[in-house]
């Protein structure tokens, strides 16, 4: 039952995403980007006789992948509630049979769809690896799956900020202020004597636990990090939306 | 609230305050089941605030209501995805409105049942972006309609629109009343006169008036407005006509023809009529003309407001 609902709102988002030029541009612009740094690591990667594919390709790839994303996602997400604010149809969805929660994971899950939309265009690179023999598989999953854990702590941030106003412009600056705030949270940790403290604001970046999965490596505690992230976001969004009431 | 199976909306001393503002204040008034209820009031009475309220939209601060049967709301600015196509938003509207509705021929049937009802069939493909404002705010209707409301609440539907517009959202209106309740805020008195059996008068967030529209109208009639205008005029002549006709009102304009305007307000009875204007040709004052002014129903309310 909840999923039909959750279903209706998805299609329904999906079908407006698609029929805009917004992800075409996006998707084209990521695909430019990516496949021009794939070219250059791969050439690179001659000239580096010490080190691995993974090394020299897979690992710098998707460190950028993940870069442009923080860009990108707040392009993708700042329509979401804004516009219905706008257009007032955020009653409507209000009013109706879905939940807030329901509508909040609904715009969630379409969102999450159009970024894996755009990731599907880069299989192509460790499909043109494996032709020349490339096999550390394990490496190009966990990655990938680094990629879309951050893509989608990424979306809830922006869907959130984009339930704070009715102007998508202010929402997606918000929204790359906060991702861009909390990367730059790395460089605190250099700053900082305090061991204890650096390794606590350490734990709360995205590239730290992102590192880990770029590796191969899939710490349990970056899955529990991510799964909070997401629930705090959405949990932040589910007031916004609640606070049309106050 | 005690509920009575006759009235489909009832509210009970509604009131909604923001900080540092009183939006409503102290607002009971019901709604007949089957019946067309006008809500009127100026810009900023607090229409839209009461009708938020007994949609669900806003909470109110104290007060309830009760609500006989599920609600199709139309807002002042109809909520439209400009993208999407009139079926295809009419099809979603229904689907998240009643999601149990599982087959999806029925709910193509429904919407386009409703399609037909509200005019919109020959449009059913076109953009909801493209279509004209009186076009819009027919499917801004039909999403109120579509999934089945026994009450429906539309808020300034006539607002915006040209007057053939105007007229087709009048008869739409006229149409939906033999199956929904209806309670819909406007302007313009016209449309009330038209279509409503009872109304509510809002102002500054307070009920002033409600109940069945003749009867407001035949309490507000017993007050008379007659104009005179006579050649010459006195302060002890008016103290006489205050006490002895017991005005409301007596208003003395001088006409730069050096005539008077006698303007008179009185709630009485229509022979009163008769006896003022014998009193005023025997008192040698220069008659020269006597007319008691038809208020129309715009004037009437103008009164009351102020």
């Amino acid at each position: 039952m909840v999923l039909s609902k959750i279903n209706i709102l998805v299609k329904k988002e999906l079908k407006d995403s698609f029929y805009s030029p917004l992800i075409y541009i996006l998707t084209g612009l990521f695909c430019f980007m990516m496949g021009w740094l794939f070219f250059n690591y791969l050439v690179q990667a001659k000239t580096l006789t010490s080190a691995t594919m993974t090394q020299a390709v897979i690992t710098p790839i998707f460190g950028n992948m993940n870069f442009i994303f923080v860009f990108l996602c707040p392009l993708l997400t700042m329509r979401s509630f804004a516009e219905e604010r706008k257009q007032a149809t955020l009653d409507l969805l209000l009013r109706s049979e879905l939940t807030q929660m329901e509508i909040i994971i609904s715009k969630f899950i379409s969102n999450t769809f159009l970024v894996f939309f755009m990731l599907s265009f880069t299989f192509i690179f460790p499909l043109i690896l494996a032709f020349s023999g490339y096999s550390d598989w394990g490496v190009v999953g966990s990655s990938y799956l680094g990629v879309l854990l951050s893509v989608m702590a990424y979306l809830s941030v922006g869907l959130f900020c984009s339930s704070l106003t009715d102007n998508q412009i202010v929402a997606s600056l918000l929204t790359f202020c906060i991702l861009l705030g909390s990367m730059l949270m790395v460089i605190t940790v250099n700053a900082t004597n305090n061991y204890l403290l650096a390794l606590m604001i350490q734990y709360l970046t995205v590239p730290f636990h992102y590192e880990g999965f770029v590796k191969g490596v899939v710490h349990s505690y970056s899955l529990v990090y991510f799964a909070s992230y997401l629930c705090f976001f959405f949990l932040l969004t589910l007031k916004s939306l609640q606070s049309r009431k106050w | 609230m005690e509920r009575n199976s006759d009235i489909a909306i009832d509210s009970l001393n509604l009131s909604k305050t923001y900080p540092g503002r009183v939006a409503l204040s102290d607002i009971t008034f019901s709604v007949k089941k089957g019946s067309v209820h006008g809500f009127l009031g100026p810009n900023g009475a607090g229409k839209s605030t009461t009708m938020k309220i007994l949609t669900g939209l806003i909470p109110q601060t104290s007060g309830e209501f009760f609500v006989n049967g599920k609600i199709g709301f139309l807002p002042e600015h109809p909520p439209l995805y400009p993208n999407m196509s009139v079926q295809d938003y009419l099809k979603f509207v229904l689907d998240i409105y009643s999601p149990t509705l599982i087959s999806q021929s029925k709910s193509r049937e429904i919407v386009k049942d409703v399609m037909v009802k509200i005019g919109l069939i020959h449009v059913a493909e076109r953009l909801i972006g493209n279509l004209s404002k009186g076009y819009q705010q027919r499917v801004g209707i039909a999403q109120a309609l579509v999934h089945s409301p026994e009450i429906i609440i539309l808020d300034e539907p006539t607002v915006g629109l040209d007057p053939s517009a105007l007229a087709e959202i009048r008869d739409l209106i006229t149409k939906l009343k033999n199956d929904h309740t209806i309670l819909f805020s406007t302007h313009q008195l016209h449309d009330v006169e038209l279509l409503c059996s009872d109304i509510t008068l809002i102002n500054n967030g307070k009920i002033v008036v409600s109940g069945p529209l003749d009867s407001i109208i035949n309490n507000l009639k017993t007050r008379m407005i007659i104009e005179a205008r006579v050649l010459h005029f006195n302060e002890e002549l008016k103290k006489k006509m205050l006490t002895n006709f017991k005005l409301d009102s007596l208003d003395v304009k001088k006409n730069e023809e050096k005539d008077f305007l006698l303007t008179m307000t009185v709630a009485a009875p229509e022979s009163l009529k008769a006896e003022l204007s014998r009193f005023l040709s025997q008192e040698n004052i220069g008659l020269l003309e006597f007319t008691e002014i038809r208020l129309s129903l715009e004037e009437l309310f103008k009164q009351m407001i102020h």
